[in-house]
């Protein structure tokens, strides 16, 4: 990974997401969280989100709604800027076991990795790189203009702060997710 | 009779989850995936609500409610934005393209089946 790349990149965190026609780097750091990273080879167009699914009682029953929501605004920013919804590719990113409590079936980086992967398969948009999984962290950054992503795994523990902020954006304390308004006319 | 939904996205993860939620309240369900497919139902049949996306290719949701507002039998039909965008000035492109009512995603069900239920006929 070009170190100058990741340093003049733009920062996306949880809930973030950055949209550019042409030329541009975007970077984001990930634990349990997935960043979807979008590219349009025709307008040239490319994207990165970073989300997670959340939990608790005020999302019941499908907390899935959220991550449909996350990947709906990188996309419709896209075609905003051009680029053909039936041309974008994905690379995946994401999912780590950071936490000592993540091994269950149905941890968090379980059901969000399980998430984005039928998502892409039920949207049909090919996937054409991933790196899920695992119990490492991730540095993620990715060209706009070319599509082209780069990925350092990074162990947790070289990482102090990433389980604390895992904790805390778990119980909601960060991006607490909230459903749309409503107008009538 | 089962009331008869209208649902246009070019999601289909968000057809399904829309359709799965006015199915539960009742709802016959037909999808289209742009304006442009959603227009092919216009012919003729009773539709009770429809419930469109903004952003589609091909037909977005603005053009659709144009379409439909100005099909004879079905100026009065209910129709509802269900959209990732809540800037004022594109409510209002909504509100004057002839939309009843706007409502921003992520939607949370149970208000989604209220108010589709407020703005559908009782028959």
């Amino acid at each position: 990974m070009p170190e100058r790349m990741a340093e003049r990149a733009v920062a996306i965190h949880v809930g973030g997401v950055h949209v550019a026609r042409g030329p541009g780097v975007v970077r984001t750091l990930l634990g349990s969280c997935i960043a979807a990273c979008l590219f349009e080879p025709t307008s040239r167009v490319g994207g990165m989100n970073h989300f997670l699914l959340p939990r608790g009682a005020a999302t019941a029953p499908d907390p899935a709604r959220f991550g449909i929501h996350a990947m709906e605004r990188l996309i419709n920013r896209m075609m905003a800027y051009g680029a053909d919804r039936g041309g974008i590719v994905a690379k995946l990113f994401g999912g780590g076991h950071v936490l000592a409590t993540d091994e269950s079936p149905n941890s968090v980086p379980i059901q969000n990795v399980r998430f984005i992967q039928e998502f892409m398969a039920i949207e049909d948009i090919p996937v054409v790189a991933r790196d899920l999984g695992g119990s490492h962290a991730r540095l993620v950054v990715f060209e706009t203009g070319t599509g082209k992503a780069y990925v350092r795994r990074l162990r947790p523990a070289a990482m102090p702060t990433l389980p604390r902020t895992e904790r805390r954006i778990r119980r909601g304390d960060v991006a607490r997710p909230k459903f749309g308004d409503v107008t009538m006319f | 009779m089962n009331r008869i939904a209208l649902i246009v996205d070019d999601s289909p993860s968000m057809r399904a989850m829309v359709a799965h939620t006015l199915a539960s309240a009742g709802f016959e369900v037909l999808q289209g995936e742009d304006g442009r497919q959603a227009t092919a139902f216009l012919d003729g049949r009773h539709i009770d609500v429809v419930v469109t996306d903004l952003n589609m290719p091909v037909m977005d949701g603005i053009a659709l409610i144009k379409h439909i507002r100005a099909q004879p039998g079905y100026r009065f039909t209910p129709v509802l934005m269900l959209t990732t965008e809540s800037q004022e000035t594109r409510k209002l492109e909504g509100k004057k393209a002839g939309a009843t009512g706007w409502l921003v995603k992520p939607f949370n069900p149970e208000q989604l089946i209220a108010v589709v239920g407020k703005v559908v006929k009782q028959p």
